[in-house]
């Protein structure tokens, strides 16, 4: 029986691949003050950004509760007697806490087992992705577990910044602290390390950061797939898989749009390109 | 479904109660903010203590009459106060529960004007208040809450909600208010605090009480540049005057016929952060003094003193200070620049150098002093930027001095030593940061304009004493009588066609507004370029100007 896969839309997981696939997307809920949206289903990527840029409130965002997972896990086991669940970095959401409380939640129902990525975005999705596809093809649970997290183990993210205005606004600056407040307009290239955003380096231009991202790329080896991101700015994404397609065969490549999680930091022309290697 | 636009006294207890579980997780780190009145790192630990005991007070009301509990909780919070930080929570207290008299419940317009009272008591509280603490913080949220309320959205949450992104613009804000903060690259821990606890309330109300428990409330960030930084100038010697803290009095006064405004005159010359609080029969003080014993028996000569402290502040900040040591995140490798000009020392800094050494053309830095900034960073690899061709060689004697490890990335202008600090990557190695930084500064072009000395005959130009002249990477390319034209002249020798940013750092003898119609001017000129205009406040030179 095959594996079921499970994963949050932090994964940035496009639909058409997620439906293609056979993964379960369980939306978190993204709340402008009062207002409170299932992610992906009551708002879409570009009308979060266009409120983002409008309003003057910072978007919050909350984990599925329990009983969101619980009730896909009970759909889920009358068609398997598996299911993998792969969430973002538990270091940054309560996602991988829900998802484990609705495992003890039902409980027997069938096998689950619950990993935390430690990564956002598509440096888990196309984990993620590569999951679903080795459980189509009949692998077991635990050759999925192992190779999933030999993926992960040294899948990369690179993400431009466009403007640090929403990462100071969100306060949650961390290690990128350095990047707020400097006195040249500069933006950040950043990464996520031991599961929480990380400075790597600052360029000046735009041109600038899409050149560092696909240095990314061309400097990694032994690449499995690639996912390029964009906020508001899907020509730049088109770019960037042009430039980098010459390294990566086209249907490696996965283009999504940021997830509000991190669009809330990045804010609008923030790009991201993710990179995982084939596993050992 | 909790309601939210207007509470009881019980709901209005537990939503605080709420914000001190929320205090209590953060209180570690706003102890480490603490620099001001004296950085003895124990705000958010007497805030919290104050909390505590204002909530403990407030659970002894069961009355669900508002102003029956709030008043219950202003008098926990003044029997419980501790510290500077604790006494003036407890006038905040104080005044919320003076705003909320003959109050059944509260909605957000009772909220707003409860907040406002308790701003004007918590100021009236202080002998010397100063901006940029939690008072500010606490006026500028009472008037944001009372815009909201006066603008027609009279429910409690959305009052709440307005109060508390006040209060955190108002922290991060801060440091530009308060030069002790900047200098030490933090937020103040008391606004901090307050902003915390209006927080918490504001999660409780939003019904975030079960996610709170695996959230930990956020430490604002600064909204300026606040890169911790040493300028070492060769002018002057550091030195640093040790003014003894002294003890932390604090004590609870109960006797009759008390006036406060006088005690509070007769203590005025006796210490500093002095705060006087409380009605006729209990009265609350709190002092740094050096000398407790003299307050002490003032005090007894009017009534009896209770729950007495003093604590030797001393003390406390070696702890802090040993406690800051440790907390320090190691950095594997820092970089020190060499600058003439503050503005330009302000760029480097907010860039992240860890020290900016003075100098520049006319006056270089000795190779003494260029140790000095290395020694005082914070690492044992050093990365630095002469940031001119004269200072290069003082530079580069640096590392037969030290037992750090040092590269020297050969910068000869601003531009390519900002081009070389913005190319730093965080994750490699101080080799391969070398590689990097210094191949960086290959793909910028420089500017300078400055004024001739002397009159001499360069290149096939005829330069007369003080006409202006601009270098283009060093070369003298043209001759003007105006700075800006000689400016302007160089830009159409320079190799624009690939460059995206161009950088104009205005000098000290320039005028911001002759910057600024110059920036404009490049602007309209070569519109595929973006143009940003800083005051570098260099000497002699007029104009520095990086293409990028």
């Amino acid at each position: 029986m095959t594996v079921k896969i499970v994963t949050d839309t932090l994964s940035d997981i496009p639909d058409d691949v997620a439906n293609k696939l056979g993964i379960t997307l369980i939306p978190l809920t993204v709340s402008f003050g009062h207002e409170s949206f299932l992610d992906r289903i009551e708002i879409t990527s570009e009308e979060f950004y266009e409120r983002l840029v409008r309003e003057e409130t910072i978007p919050t965002t909350t984990q599925p509760s329990p009983l969101t997972f619980a009730n896909a896990y009970k759909n889920l086991a009358e068609e398997s007697d598996e299911i993998l669940v792969i969430t973002l970095s538990g270091k940054l959401s309560g996602t991988y806490q829900s998802a484990l409380n609705a495992k003890n939640s039902v409980n027997g129902i069938c096998r689950i087992e619950v990993m935390d990525s430690q990564k956002i975005i598509m440096s888990f999705g196309l984990a993620v992705i590569a999951a679903a596809k080795m459980a189509n093809a009949g692998a077991g649970i635990d050759e999925i577990i192992t190779r999933t997290n030999a993926r992960l183990e040294n899948s990369q993210l690179v993400a431009y910044f466009d403007t640090l205005k929403y990462l100071a606004k969100g306060g949650r600056v961390g290690k990128a602290q350095g990047f707020v407040g400097s006195l040249l307009s500069v933006k950040p290239i950043l990464t996520i390390k031991d599961g929480e955003m990380a400075p790597l380096t600052r360029v000046r231009s735009k041109a600038a950061g899409i050149d560092y991202l696909c240095n990314a790329v061309a400097a990694t080896d032994n690449i499995e797939s690639v996912g390029v991101e964009y906020c508001t700015t899907p020509e730049d994404a088109e770019l960037l898989i042009e430039r980098i397609s010459s390294i990566v065969p086209r249907e490696n490549i996965y283009k999504s749009i940021v997830c509000p999680v991190v669009g809330t930091y990045s804010g609008p022309g923030g790009l991201a390109v993710s990179i995982m290697q084939k596993p050992l | 479904m909790k309601q939210t636009d207007n509470i009881g006294g019980q709901q209005f207890l537990e939503m605080f109660a709420a914000a001190t579980d929320w205090l209590e997780k953060s209180a570690p780190d706003i102890d480490a903010l603490n620099v001001f009145p004296v950085p003895d790192g124990d705000t958010g630990t007497n805030m919290l203590l104050t909390m505590k005991s204002t909530i403990e007070h407030g659970f002894q009301n069961e009355n669900d009459n508002a102003s029956s509990v709030a008043l219950s909780m202003a008098n926990g919070a003044l029997m419980g106060a501790r510290g500077n930080s604790g006494v003036i929570l407890s006038q905040f207290w104080a005044g919320l529960a003076q705003g909320l008299d003959n109050k059944e419940s509260i909605d957000g317009r009772d909220f707003a004007a409860a907040l406002e009272k308790a701003s004007v008591v918590a100021y009236k509280g202080v002998s010397n208040p100063v901006e940029g603490t939690m008072l500010t913080v606490l006026k500028d949220a009472s008037k944001s809450a009372s815009l909201t309320a006066a603008n027609g959205k009279g429910d409690l949450l959305s009052v709440l909600e307005s109060t508390v992104s006040a209060a955190s613009e108002s922290v991060a804000n801060t440091p530009t208010l308060l030069p002790v903060l900047r200098e030490a690259g933090v937020v103040d821990s008391g606004g901090q605090g307050l902003f915390t606890i209006l927080d918490g309330a504001l999660r409780y109300l939003r019904g975030e009480s079960e996610l709170m428990q695996f959230r930990k409330p956020q430490i604002i960030a600064s909204n300026v540049a606040t890169t911790p930084i040493t300028i070492v100038s060769h002018a002057k010697t550091e030195h640093e005057d040790e003014i003894p803290f002294g003890y932390c009095t604090e004590f609870l006064l109960k006797g009759k016929d008390l006036d406060p405004e006088k005690i509070k005159k007769h203590l005025l010359k006796k210490g500093q952060s002095l705060i006087v609080v409380g009605d006729d029969t209990t009265v609350r003080v709190h002092i740094h003094t050096l000398d407790p014993g003299e307050i002490f028996s003032y005090a007894t000569s009017m009534g009896t003193i209770h729950s007495v402290s003093a604590r030797n502040m001393d003390e406390q900040h070696q702890d802090y200070l040993e406690k800051q040591k440790n907390r320090a995140v190691p950095v594997k490798t820092s970089i020190v620049s060499i600058a003439a000009g503050e503005g330009l020392a302000k760029v480097f800094a907010s860039l992240g150098v860890a020290a900016v050494v003075a100098g520049g053309q006319t006056m270089n830095p000795s190779t003494k002093d260029i140790l000095m900034g290395v020694e005082r960073a914070p690492s044992d690899n050093v990365i630095i930027l002469p940031n001119n061709k004269n200072i290069v060689l003082a530079a580069q004697q640096v590392p037969a001095l030290t037992e750090k490890n040092i590269c020297v990335i050969p910068t000869v202008n601003v531009p390519q030593g900002v081009a070389a600090l913005l190319a730093y990557d965080y994750e490699a190695d101080m080799e391969t940061n070398c590689e990097i930084m210094a191949e960086a500064t290959k793909a910028v072009s420089s500017i300078e304009v400055t004024h001739s000395v002397r009159s001499c005959k360069i290149g096939g130009l005829d330069i007369k004493k003080k006409q202006a002249i601009g270098l283009l990477n060093g070369a003298i390319v043209a001759v003007q009588d105006a700075a800006k034209d000689v400016l302007y002249d160089v830009l159409e020798k320079a190799p624009l066609d690939k460059a995206e940013i161009i950088t104009v750092y205005y000098g000290e003898d320039t005028e911001e507004t002759e910057a600024e119609i110059c920036g404009n001017e490049i602007r309209e000129k070569y519109p595929h370029l973006q143009v940003e205009v800083v005051n570098g406040g260099q000497p002699h030179y007029n104009y520095i100007v990086s293409i990028e």
